[in-house]
């Protein structure tokens, strides 16, 4: 990991030197421990702070729009699936940004991690060779790093960047494609089930909005819960309000959610936000062969017409 | 205890349409509970929250004078939710008020005192307020020499037309009436309130200038006043800022420490110079 | 100060006999995450754990509650105030850092001339009974701003954990008469002696992390220093550190309608949300995360100073912990302090 760091930044240092950029997005060490933490860097000795390693979850495409500068960031792989759709979205243009592509092995759950230890507090977290190594008052614990990653991270089948300026890094190995088991098994459910599960989630919900301003790609100038007139949904926590939010916001991002679980992890309450939108994301699969992000020339299905698109999942839902 | 959060009743008794584009409209409104007028004691230069129930509330500045009795007036611009839905209303119907809010213009402080009120746009609702206050024959010989300039972006957006026009006939009130932009049948000035203010050049000896507007005219305008001799703690500017409760509690109107809903809307440029440049 | 003693076995009885006079919140688990609900028997409570996620705060002031009702749209005569008939509420088990913090939110919902109704109904016969923390997080900060793993401040009663027995401190007069009544031990001078030193061992385990000495004087010197943009450039404008900081209170007033009734609602807004101070002329005078953050960290260690003479945090981590993209106000605050 630390051998990515150094190659980060001495790609930085020259993209900063060479006046490639004015600007570079990537990771910096957090103040906690098993964080990593965004930074915004635009003078060449600052390279030092970048650093890379499995804490770095942020989806940092988020920071790119409404920029004027010219910009590199620092991409793994679902970062730059969301780069993708910005760029169809007119959102961000190819030229304004210089990828910075990094193969990941996919990023550490730390509330996964920290589950494991019944309470006691984690005060320094190492990683090496596959193993990460918990330290607290009196303890110190070697976990196996690939049993706790993040969810989406578990799920991910396109490890290496799609699309890239500058490559760090040797390319890593990728799974079989995605079989959405996860969610077979949701399908599977009587409605009635499936409605508790989603009711208790949102249930938990304060409305703070993180997993939105999380998402890269909710990037609307003004949200569908916040205009006044017409007013979409009302603003308290009363179920029936905050269910119209995350129903809304997931077909919104149908077609759209490149699966990187910005929302989930930043949600504080725990709420399983990751079900609505990847369901939808099976469903574009198999609807519509189509995934988020991977390719720069197709169409998303919900942005097009075609006279033959399926239309089942409207006349029998 | 008493409910901050209530609103008391009032019945719309008229609505008069100001502009010609039809946005702005004042209103008069009188208690449903006549009891609650001697609660309701308030100075120009205070504010009121208007509550159309199940649309919601927004501040307002009070248009009207406390010696005009019977009637609580504002004018509203139409621009959002609620403002739309208070245009949309009838005489007849009723509204909710909660106030007065705010601390209004400093009256004691300005007697005997030159009064220089320089307005634009709706932000001159106060100001008519407080030059009926100071026009009103029990007044009048408490303050000294008052002089109006008052601007809107053309004719049709100038407001309380009718007042004017007898403002204008006063001898105790020297009036200035300006447009950004006339039309064929303007015959009055034409120019930008900080350049007419410059022309007129109103004196600021033994004065106070009172200046409540848009942002850029205020902007333009602060410089031309104390070019003119108005030093910063005789200078009161009237602010406006996003506000929801009107007690300094919900957290979003403040500027520095100080909280614009409870601490001013008024607060003279020697008290905004030592808070943060944030409105 | 009266000091008490209770067998920690004992303390299911007590509690139960406090449900039969009071609305009793205490910590519970959810799932995997605490929160301080109302419970029904002492088997909910859930005493093992270092804080809950959400702060105690929406006990007082919940994120939406009715201010009125009114029958027919338009109706501003058909007002009706919702009345409550609850019995007083009682809260057990809280942290001092959350205790502390109601005495701030005291300072603004109980200021004299505005005083808010709807929180102090709940306030008025609240009791509070706090528990010290023995495990401090490294994330926890009281001691660095006024308060303590063992703070009193805010409490009535507050215990102290000394192995098989909790020590109940007694501060206020509503505490003790609640200890009279439900009659307990005095505690003896070695239990005494074993709470002291369970106390001096949390406080020391406990680090300075800001330096609070001048810092208010630094902030108001450096409001206009580019710092806090890049310190901030990385915020998500969310509503994370204001509504799980115990000491937050920004609020919103809006109304909904359903077919025949209308209601005033009051929900929780934060100054770091963009449309919290937008003016209907489109102008913002807090356009951009810096001057969002900015206020968040000026509010708490500056104007709250100003207005209420102390600084309105209260040090529990739970914005450090939570913020997804782990912007550190303790590190804002050293960085500032630096400047
Ligand atoms: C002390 C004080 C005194 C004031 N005095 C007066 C006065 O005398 N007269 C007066 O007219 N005003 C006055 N105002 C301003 C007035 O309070 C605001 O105009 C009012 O709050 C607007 O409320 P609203 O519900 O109509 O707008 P809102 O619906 O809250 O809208 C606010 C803004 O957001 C925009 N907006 C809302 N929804 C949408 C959407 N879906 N899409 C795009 N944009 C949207 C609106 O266009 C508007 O610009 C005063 C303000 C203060 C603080
Ligand atoms: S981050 Fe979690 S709590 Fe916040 S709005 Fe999203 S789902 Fe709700
Ligand atoms: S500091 Fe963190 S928690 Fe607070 S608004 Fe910014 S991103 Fe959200
Ligand atoms: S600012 Fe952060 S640490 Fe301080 S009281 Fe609020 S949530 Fe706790
Ligand atoms: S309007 Fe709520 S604090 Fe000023």
């Amino acid at each position: 990991m630390s051998e990515l760091s150094g190659q980060i930044r001495e790609a930085v240092r020259k993209l900063l030197r060479q006046k490639e950029v004015d600007l570079v997005i990537g990771f910096e060490a957090g103040t906690l421990p098993l964080h990593s933490t965004p930074c915004f860097i635009r003078e060449q000795q600052e390279a030092e702070r970048l650093i890379w390693n499995s804490f770095c979850d942020n989806n940092l495409a988020k920071y790119l729009g409404k920029r004027q500068e010219k910009i590199a960031i620092i991409a793994k792989s679902c970062d730059a699936r969301a780069i993708v759709e910005l760029i169809k979205e007119k959102q961000i243009s190819r030229e304004q940004v210089v990828i910075v592509g990094v193969p990941c092995h996919g990023m550490i759950d730390r509330r996964r991690a920290e589950a494991e230890l019944e309470g006691k507090e984690i005060l320094e977290a190492e990683e090496n060779d596959g193993e990460l190594t918990l330290k607290g008052n009196g303890f110190t614990k070697v976990l196996k790093r690939s049993d706790y990653l993040c969810y989406g991270c578990e799920v991910c089948f396109h490890r290496n960047p799609v699309i890239y300026d500058i490559l760090i890094g040797d390319g890593v190995a990728e799974k079989a494609t995605d079989q959405y088991s996860d969610i077979a098994e949701f399908e599977a459910k009587s409605t009635e089930e499936r409605w508790r599960y989603i009711s208790d989630q949102v249930s938990k919900c304060i409305r703070c909005y993180a997993c939105r301003n999380a998402c890269p790609l909710c990037y609307c100038r003004e949200c569908f819960v916040d205009n006044t007139h017409p007013q979409w949904t009302g603003k308290t926590t009363d179920i029936s309000d905050t269910m119209i939010f995350h129903l809304m916001r997931a077909f919104h991002l149908a077609g759209r959610c490149v699966g990187c679980g910005a929302c989930e992890r930043a949600c504080p309450m725990k709420v399983d936000i990751r079900k609505l939108n990847r369901k939808l994301v099976s469903d574009v699969k198999v609807l519509f062969d189509y995934e988020a992000g991977i390719s720069l020339d197709r169409t998303a299905p919900l942005a097009t017409f075609k006279p033959d698109d399926p239309e089942g999942f409207m006349l029998n839902p | 205890m008493n409910n901050p959060y209530l609103p008391s009743p009032m019945r719309i008794e008229g609505i008069v349409t100001e502009t010609e584009d039809r946005n702005i409209k004042t209103f008069s409104l009188s208690f449903l509970d006549r009891g609650n007028e001697a609660v309701f004691k308030y100075i120009p230069g205070q504010f009121a929250e208007l509550s159309v129930l199940g649309k919601g509330e927004a501040p307002f500045g009070i248009a009207s004078s406390p010696t005009q009795k019977g009637i609580i007036e504002f004018t509203v611009n139409k621009i959002g939710l609620l403002t739309t839905a208070l245009h949309n209303m009838e005489p007849g119907e009723t509204v909710g008020i909660r106030g007065p809010l705010g601390n209004g213009y400093p009256l004691t402080t300005l007697q005997d005192k030159n009064v220089v009120i320089i307005g634009g746009g709706f932000g001159f609702s106060t100001l008519r307020a407080l030059t009926t206050f100071l026009l009103d024959k029990s007044n009048r010989n408490s303050f000294n020499n008052i002089t109006v300039i008052y601007g809107a972006r053309s004719p049709g957006l100038l407001l309380y037309k009718d007042e004017l026009r007898e403002w204008e006939k006063r001898a105790d009130l020297q009036l200035y009436v300006t447009v950004d932009k006339g039309d064929k049948d303007w015959e009055g000035r034409v120019g930008f309130i900080p350049a007419i203010t410059k022309e007129i050049a109103p004196r600021a000896d033994n004065a106070y200038v009172l200046v409540c507007g848009p942002p850029a005219m205020i902007r333009f305008t602060l410089p031309v006043i104390e070019e003119l001799g108005f030093p910063p703690e005789r200078t009161l500017l009237s602010l406006e800022m996003r506000m929801k409760c009107g007690l300094g509690k919900c957290g979003r109107c403040n500027i520095g420490s100080k909280y614009v809903c409870r601490d001013g809307p008024v607060f003279t440029l020697a008290e905004l110079n030592r808070l943060p440049r944030e409105y | 100060m009266k000091t008490k003693i209770i067998r920690k076995q004992d303390m299911t009885g007590l509690l139960n006999n406090l449900i039969q006079e009071y609305e009793v919140f205490a910590p519970v688990k959810r799932d995997d995450l605490v929160i301080f609900d109302r419970i029904g028997s002492d088997k909910d409570v859930s005493l093992e754990y270092t804080n809950s996620i959400k702060p105690p705060k929406e006990i007082l002031f919940p994120q939406s509650e009715t201010l009125f009702t009114c029958g027919s749209i338009g109706d501003a005569a058909s007002i009706e105030v919702p009345v409550s008939e609850e019995r007083p509420r009682l809260l057990f088990g809280i942290r001092p850092c959350d205790a502390r913090s109601f005495l701030l939110l005291d300072k603004v919902f109980n200021e004299e001339n505005h005083r808010d109704v709807y929180y102090l109904s709940r306030r008025n016969d609240m009791m509070v009974i706090a528990i010290g923390c023995i495990k401090p997080r490294a994330t926890c900060f009281c001691t660095s701003v006024g308060g303590g793993p063992f703070s009193s401040q805010g409490s009535d009663l507050l215990l102290v954990d000394i192995g098989d027995d909790y020590i109940i401190q007694v501060i206020t007069d509503k505490g003790s008469r609640l200890v009279e009544k439900v009659g307990v031990a005095d505690a003896g001078e070695n239990k005494l002696a074993l709470m002291k030193m369970v106390i001096q061992e949390a406080e020391l385990s406990m680090s300075p992390q800001i330096k609070t000495d001048g810092l208010k004087e630094k902030l108001d010197s450096a409001f206009d220093d580019p710092i806090w943009g890049s310190l901030t450039e990385k915020c998500l404008s969310c509503g994370i550190c204001t509504y799980l900081c115990p000491s937050c209170y920004c609020f919103d007033i809006i109304d909904e309608v359903t077919d025949s009734k209308g209601e005033r609602i009051r929900i929780w807004d934060s100054c770091q949300f963009p449309l919290f101070t937008l003016q209907a002329s489109g102008s913002n005078p807090r356009p951009t995360n810096k001057e969002r953050h900015r206020q968040r960290v000026m509010h708490k260690f500056s104007y709250c100073v100003d207005n209420y003479g102390q600084v309105s945090c209260v040090g529990c981590g739970r914005c450090v912990i939570e913020c997804p993209v782990n912007l550190d106000i303790r590190q804002v605050l050293t960085t500032i302090s630096n400047r």
